[in-house]
């Protein structure tokens, strides 16, 4: 595991508009605590103006996205391309991912769509804990202005 | 536009539990309205009484319906029907084809539910569901207050605009459901409640009140019976009512396999609790959106089993369980709410803010999220930390940090326990024929050691399990037993018929469930009683005490039966052979040897070896030991009567008998039936005449006393008792604080019992029925866990009940303790005496004489005592106490012999056969004469020499002085280990073999648990308690058949595992 010290992240932690379900955005809070991140949870059914309002205040150094109710997929892509349009957030690193349509394995199909929508990744059912704390250990440390690209993981 | 009215769901369900049917009902939304219409026409031609759902999809939920509109109008599928934007037209549309078939009903999640109930009203339909907290913490961020104003004006309209447009309206709670898991029952079935009052206040009068399911089957029927008996104190009378259960709504077993066991597990809680309808969950459910085919399986399947469950249903009713728990809780939880303000809207606003109501890991701003729910080791949800909930006893706060990956253990709790074997890929359900005979012997083997009735219960539950689930490979069964296969040493076949056993043949049963109208089979048969009717008609009588062989007869019949039905790719090998020894292979497999089979490599090993034959030890070695020295003082050791040398005792000869329990009357039979005496009917009593073989015996012990006599049985062979105040639930919660102390923390709870036993049966001799129900509820009521005793006399007196004396027990046990007699003859006298009452008590029944009424629920309560006791739930010292002074007062107060038995002694006192020494009997050998010698303590001048010396007490079983070569090659080896209760700084050996919680697995010397065999009966007996128990009852599993079953489970998970093995699992993230 990466040092606490060094590579914690503040990470803004959320579902979509219409997506009720909470006990992922308990787990993912949890897991991303112990990995020595800080974590703004936002709870349920989050407005994306309201999501805005505080990815503007907190200055997150990565944004996670956590959608289980099927709308992910519609809801997560209207999202990014506002955040994307937002001239402060456009360079976040963002990921999404839980069970994004209603189809189960299907979800794949969601995939390339949302990472044309502006996600850096999208993470499926059936994807490892770790690739989670890859992700983030591959964003710019905190606090750095710029280092480049986001990579892509998933 | 108003449609007609369709089909009223109350009605439907009442209609339906008349018939004894269980309503189902889906999950079910699409958003294409032309789906949704065939969805709700394939519910309707369910052949079951189906209600129909309308699931709404998220957008509609937050009430974003432009963006409903915009995916309908893009045909990007929603995970509901979007009710508001397709509009009232389209929705009567959808129902318009079923609406006078089964009623049908919209399910949704939105905390301002207006526009959904016009539109809903608008389309002919007033059924729905929610409330205002449970369609507001779970589903979003709108705060409570708002849903609390915005659900009381739609119920109002709802209920108006519905009896305008000629249907009633009717409201489902969602509260007993909540986030679906780690939600302990209590808070979900007060919510349930509070939302149904909330309805009610707002004009509905017809609810259903919700209960979902949670972890722990017996804890959810104790959580329906609690939500069923608070409606029904505060929900108005006029109002209609039903409950509605949930399959599991928390995170789903992954297979289809998993899947369908806990929907069959959720149709058993609904039967079992009393719950009229059911909303299923499917083989889709962990995945994905289910489709309208995988929904009719679902309600196919819950109702197939509601039938059959109906029929035998396995473990006990709502009536039948302990709810106090639950109850005691959830009535807490209420009050305090109701208190806050006559508007239940607005006392569930301040209970939340107040952290009355609080659940547990719900992120709602409105919510404290002081507490945190836990599972505990049998599975059941607990407070692990209560936050502020007014709880009875006070706060809970044993929560140890979370950690995601505790958090996910807990919440795939279910799915892990229902997918378990299944997960490693799907069990192919027929045989493959040809990989079959490819393998060359059984890929499993497993041995059971000893077939008494433990042996051959395990037995039964596998057969009964293998024939659902048949294995797909060969599996051999070796069912071993050193005496008789089948019936074991002590329900031998070939022993005489006077030798009889202790319970009535009605209250017997090998059979895990009542015969039906298929063959007798594992899983469904006769009991001992019908049997014995069914073989012989003459002489055959459930309430009559059989003969031992008749019950070895019956045993055998049961594993013949059972071996018949086994499926194909099992077969049982039985082989009368004393198992030497048992020790791990170099394989890791384990293997037994024998004289007849060698070395054989079994899997897994069942050890059900029952009663050992110890060394003697103590006293019993000195007896011994002077026999040995003296040819002419003939001592016979304690055993099972049939195995006791009792035939080559001279007739005439003078005979010493020490104990005077069941093993005396076995003893006493043997010396005079055995010897071709008789017994005749004599007025009241009987009258015994002598075949003059007989020799003289002269019987005593500590008491000097028989044991009493049982009731006369007034109890139909499936009575349950259900305890009110020495309960499960109230001996699991003291244990979570720490090992108890008997006198202090158990023993008052059970002699309360007992006492409310004593005086409710007088009560109701004096007043009826309705008194003791007052009684109850006012002990309830009044009861100070300081003094549990203290209310049940105190309100017996209150409602005119006699002045009984209090129930002694020592006292009862050893009636003469402390009195003198002058002569034998005095003492025969008194004795006598004593015996005629006690039949008089016994005559008066065990269910309307108060006191053996009272001293039957000793044996009741047998398994609220175990939860006390077993594995080490006494301190050290306690447990020592516990076994010296309680065990035997209890046993010799609950034995209870049949009246017959002590008629009979009455009769060979009267005939000179019998002499009883009197109390604090003592047995020496006499160095001088080279005989034994005779005495009592308290009795003057009853000195006697003897002949011959008869042990006749049950050895305490001690597994460190058991002889036989297995035992002794599984303590070398540091299999079996002798329990240790090391707990609170003290220590006590127990002698019983150390094993773990079901399914009994064996603890090693060095603490681990060997999880290949396991252990059930007598030798474990110390590590937990009671375990002479030799047969099941009919009706509901009690713990002989439960253990039997628990063994068997883990079984079945071996073999589902050994023809796939599972592939390592990760929690996926
Ligand atoms: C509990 C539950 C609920 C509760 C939720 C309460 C709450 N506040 O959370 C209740 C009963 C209220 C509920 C409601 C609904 N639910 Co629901 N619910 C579930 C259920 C049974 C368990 C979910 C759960 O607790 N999981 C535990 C967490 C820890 O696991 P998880 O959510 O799966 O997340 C894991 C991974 O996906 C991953 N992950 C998730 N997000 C992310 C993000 C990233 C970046 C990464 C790396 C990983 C990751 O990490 C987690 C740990 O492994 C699931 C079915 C199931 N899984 O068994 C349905 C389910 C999720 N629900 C579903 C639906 C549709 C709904 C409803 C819309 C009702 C409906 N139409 O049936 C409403 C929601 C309303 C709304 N506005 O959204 C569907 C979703 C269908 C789909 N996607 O195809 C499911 C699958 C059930 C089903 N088969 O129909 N639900």
């Amino acid at each position: 595991m990466t040092s606490v010290l060094t590579r914690g992240r503040t990470v803004l932690l959320s579902t979509v508009s219409s997506d009720a379900h909470t006990w992922n955005l308990v787990y993912l809070q949890l897991l991303l605590e112990e990995h020595g991140h800080h974590v703004v949870n936002l709870g349920p059914c989050v407005p994306d103006e309201h999501l805005l309002t505080v990815a503007r205040a907190v200055r997150p150094d990565a944004i996670v996205i956590s959608s289980v109710n099927g709308h992910g997929h519609l809801d997560g892509a209207r999202l990014i391309r506002t955040l994307r349009d937002d001239a402060d957030l456009a360079a976040t690193p963002a990921v999404i991912g839980g069970k994004l349509g209603i189809d189960g394995e299907d979800d794949d199909r969601h995939v390339q769509a949302l990472l044309d929508a502006g996600f850096d990744a999208v993470v499926t059912e059936g994807t490892p804990a770790s690739a989670l704390a890859e992700f983030l250990a591959a964003t710019p440390p905190p606090r750095a202005v710029d280092a480049g690209a986001p990579a892509r993981a998933a | 536009m108003t449609a007609g009215a369709g089909v009223d769901l109350a009605a439907h369900v009442a209609a339906a539990a008349t018939r004894g049917e269980l309503v189902v009902q889906p999950r079910m939304g699409m958003s294409d309205p032309r789906r949704m219409a065939e969805g709700l026409r394939a519910v309707a031609a369910v052949p079951a009484a189906t209600v129909g759902t309308i699931t709404l999809d998220s957008y509609t939920r937050v009430s974003d319906h432009a963006a409903a509109r915009a995916a309908v109008r893009r045909g990007a599928p929603l995970n509901g029907f979007p009710l508001v934007a397709h509009g009232a037209e389209v929705t009567a549309r959808v129902v318009r084809d079923v609406a006078g078939t089964i009623p049908v009903q919209v399910r949704h999640g939105s905390a301002a539910p207006g526009d959904i109930f016009a539109t809903m009203v608008r389309a002919g339909l007033a059924t729905s569901e929610g409330g205002p907290v449970s369609y507001c913490l779970p589903y979003g961020r709108v705060p409570l207050a708002e849903s609390v104003r915005a659900w009381a004006r739609a119920t109002c309209t709802l209920a108006e605009d519905g009896r305008s447009a000629g249907v009633r309206p009717h409201l489902e709670t969602f509260g007993g459901c909540l986030l679906g898991q780690l939600c302990p029952p209590s808070l979900l079935v007060a919510v349930s409640v509070l939302e149904g009052l909330f309805f009610v206040q707002h004009g509905v009068d017809s609810v259903s009140l919700s209960y979902a399911q949670q972890t722990s089957e017996g804890q959810d029927v104790e959580a329906l019976t609690a939500l069923r008996r608070l409606a029904a104190r505060l929900l108005p009378p006029r109002v209609d009512r039903h409950l509605v259960l949930y399959t599991y709504m928390g995170v789903y077993p992954q297979t289809a396999e998993g899947a369908r066991r806990l929907l069959a597990g959720s149709v058993d809680v609904a039967v079992r609790g009393g719950a009229e309808r059911l909303i299923v969950k499917t083989v889709a459910e962990a995945h994905r959106i289910p489709t309208v085919g995988e929904n009719v399986e679902a309600l196919t399947a819950a109702a197939a089993r509601a039938r059959q469950a109906r029929r035998s249903v396995r473990g006990p009713s709502g009536d039948e369980v302990d709810a106090s728990e639950v109850l005691a809780e959830t009535t807490a939880l209420v009050e305090a709410v109701l208190e806050l303000s006559d508007d239940v809207g607005t006392a569930l606003v301040r209970a939340f803010a107040a952290g009355l109501l609080d659940v547990p890991f719900c992120l709602h701003q409105d919510n404290a999220g002081a507490t945190q729910g836990a599972i505990d080791a049998d599975g059941r949800l607990y407070w692990a930390d209560s936050g502020r909930l007014p709880l009875p006893g006070g706060a809970r706060t044993r929560a140890g940090r979370i950690t995601s990956r505790r958090l996910v253990t807990m919440l795939s709790h279910a799915a892990r326990r229902f997918d378990g074997p299944a997960l490693g890929g799907p069990v192919p359900a027929v045989p493959p024929g040809p990989v079959a005979a490819a393998h060359e012997g059984p890929l499993a083997r497993i041995a059971l050691v000893g077939t008494g009735p433990r042996g051959v219960a395990v037995l039964e539950r596998l057969a009964a399990r293998l024939t659902e689930r048949p294995p797909a490979w060969p599996v051999e069964i070796l069912a071993l037993d050193a005496v008789e296969v089948g019936c074991g040493r002590i329900w031998r076949t070939d022993q005489p018929e006077y030798l009889l056993m202790n319970t009535p043949a009605g209250e017997v049963t090998m059979f895990s469930g009542p015969p039906d109208d298929g063959p007798p089979r594992a899983g469904a048969g006769p009991s001992l009683g019908e049997w014995w009717q069914a073989v012989d008609p003459a002489h055959g009588d459930p309430n009559g005490y059989a003969p031992r062989a008749l019950y070895g007869r019956y045993l055998r019949q049961v594993f013949d039966t059972v071996l018949a039905g086994l499926p194909a790719p099992v077969r049982v090998r039985p082989v009368r052979t004393r198992v030497r020894s048992l020790t791990r292979s170099p394989a890791g497999a384990w293997r037994l040897e024998s004289p007849e089979l060698g070395g054989v490599d079994v899997d897994r090993v069942v050890l059900t070896t029952g009663h050992a034959s110890p060394e003697p030890d103590g006293e019993h070695a000195r007896l011994a030991a002077f026999a040995a020295r003296r040819p002419g003082a003939r001592y016979v050791r304690a055993d099972s009567a049939a195995d006791m040398a009792l035939d080559d005792l001279p007739a005439g000869s003078v005979v010493g008998v020490l104990g005077l329990g069941l093993s005396f009357y076995d003893v006493m039979a043997a010396l005079t039936v055995g010897r071709g005496g008789r017994f005749e009917a004599a007025g009241d009593g009987l009258r015994y005449e002598p075949s003059g073989r007989e020799p003289l015996l002269v019987a005593g012990s500590r008491s000097g006393v028989p044991v009493p006599a049982r009731g006369r049985n007034q109890k139909p062979p499936d009575h349950v008792y259900v305890p009110l105040l020495f309960t499960r639930s109230r001996m699991r919660t003291a244990r979570r604080r720490g090992p108890l102390d008997f006198r202090r923390d158990v023993e008052p709870w059970l002699l309360a019992e007992m006492d409310l036993v004593h005086h409710g049966t007088a009560l109701r001799r004096l007043y009826g029925k309705q008194a003791v129900t007052l009684f109850h509820e006012r002990v309830t009521e009044t009861v100070d866990p300081t003094d549990p005793r203290a209310a049940v006399v105190e309100q017996a007196r209150r409602l005119g009940g006699p002045a009984l004396p209090a129930l002694d027990l020592p006292a009862r046990a050893r009636p003469f303790a402390g009195r003198r007699f002058g002569s034998p003859e005095a003492y025969h006298r008194v004795v006598a005496d004593h015996v005629r009452r006690d039949l008089a008590e016994a005559e008066e029944g065990n269910v309307d004489g108060p006191v053996k009424a009272a001293l039957d629920t000793l044996r009741d309560v047998r398994a609220v005592l175990r939860v006390a006791v077993d594995h080490g739930g006494l301190t050290a010292a306690s447990h020592r106490e516990f076994l010296a002074s309680f065990v035997p007062v209890a046993s010799a107060l609950s034995a209870g012999p049949p009246r017959v038995r002590l008629h009979q002694v009455l009769a060979l006192l009267d005939a000179g056969v019998l002499r009883l020494l009197g109390p604090g009997s003592v047995f020496t050998g006499d160095d001088r004469t080279g005989r034994w010698r005779g005495d009592a303590a308290q009795v003057s001048g009853a000195a006697v020499l003897l002949d011959a010396f008869v042990d006749a007490r049950i050895p305490t079983p001690d597994v460190r002085r058991d002889p036989a070569p297995l035992t002794r090659s599984l303590l070398r080896a540091g299999v079996w280990s002798s329990f240790t209760n090391a707990s609170a700084g003290g220590r006590l050996r127990t002698g019983g073999v150390h094993v773990t919680g079901a399914p009994y697995h064996p603890v090693r010397s060095d603490g681990a648990p060997e999880q290949d065999l396991y252990v059930l009966g007598i030798p474990t007996e110390h590590t937990r308690w009671f375990t002479q128990v030799g047969s099941g009852r009919p009706g509901r599993w009690g713990d002989f058949t439960g253990d039997a079953d628990a063994v068997a489970e883990h079984l079945m998970e071996f073999l589902a595992q050994r023809v796939t093995p599972a592939p390592a699992q990760e929690v996926v993230a």
